[in-house]
């Protein structure tokens, strides 16, 4: 735990046991959507399999990264994460992405482009609750959020609502807005 | 349809197996079966049981994702 920080983010305002709820809330949601997506992606099918895929490992693994930062996030600042996992199921910020009982590319893409929306305000509402007050979880939700947009925007040009302004990652879970706050893993 | 009052409306908190209702704009919807409003709390941030019109204002959705919920009851004016 970081006493120093958590004091002086309280000072500024901040009701540090409501952070920490919504931290976990969103680490829960992160690591549900890691786990359901495995499915999701194995589920794709079709002729543009492949590129589905690939994206939606992208979206993947850059949600395990997520889920790892703000568990990091919540031990400096003094909270503990879920003892088990029927705990982080039930606390979700969303409801679990599960595989839907149509099975068509189309409607998987959907549950997925319904997680990442979900995500986004998620992010919006930590962005909101810490700004100005504690840099650092802001820092990290507005990166996070970044990353949820561009998968959004990802599963909208795969479903044709439009284009998605950007290109794919150089190598699978790049994570480039966060990848900053896993300076301990290796490149 | 059933008219509440805030008073009343109040017990329907989610708690101690209570039902979990919200008031938005006049309406009164029941919520108990969303995961997302488990034991009356939304968000780390909401409670069941009261009138959120004016929260949902600065919540990051608006107040169409009520409307897939039952509608219980009329908010009485108080
Ligand atoms: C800080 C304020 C709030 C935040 C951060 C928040 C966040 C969220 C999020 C992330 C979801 C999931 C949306 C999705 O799946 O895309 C959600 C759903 C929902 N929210 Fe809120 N919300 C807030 C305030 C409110 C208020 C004030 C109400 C009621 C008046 C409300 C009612 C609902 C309902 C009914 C759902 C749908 C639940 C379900 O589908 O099971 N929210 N909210």
């Amino acid at each position: 735990m970081s006493k120093n920080e958590r004091e002086i983010i309280e000072k500024e305002g901040i009701d540090m046991d409501v952070l920490i709820k919504k931290l976990r809330k969103a680490g829960a949601a992160e690591l549900l959507t890691y786990y359901y997506y495995t499915l999701l992606r194995y589920n794709l099918a079709g002729p543009d399999a492949e590129s589905f895929k690939e994206i939606t490992e992208d979206a993947r693994l850059e949600d395990r990264c997520h889920f790892e930062i703000l568990v990091q996030r919540i031990y400096e600042l003094g909270g503990e994460f879920y003892p088990t996992l029927r705990e982080l199921e039930e606390d979700t910020a969303c409801g679990s992405p599960y595989l839907p009982k149509d099975r068509s590319a189309k409607s998987i893409l959907k549950v997925l482009l319904d997680a990442e929306r979900c995500a986004e305000r998620v992010y919006h509402d930590l962005c909101k609750f810490t700004f100005g007050k504690d840099p650092i979880t802001y820092d990290l939700s507005l990166a996070i959020l970044h990353e949820e947009v561009e998968h959004e925007a990802w599963f909208e040009e795969l479903l044709g609502i439009g284009p998605s302004g950007h290109f794919k990652r150089r190598f699978p879970g790049e994570s480039p807005y966060t990848r900053k706050f896993r300076h301990i893993e290796k490149e | 349809m059933k008219k509440f009052t805030r008073k009343e409306l109040a017990r329907y908190n989610g708690k101690d197996g209570a039902p979990a209702y919200v008031a938005c704009e006049g309406e009164v919807y029941d919520v108990s079966k969303s995961v997302l409003w488990r034991k009356g709390e939304h968000q780390a941030t909401h409670n069941a049981g009261q009138d959120l019109t004016d929260s949902i204002k600065e919540a990051p959705h608006g107040p169409d994702l009520l409307k897939k919920f039952p509608l219980v009851g009329i908010l009485e004016e108080s």
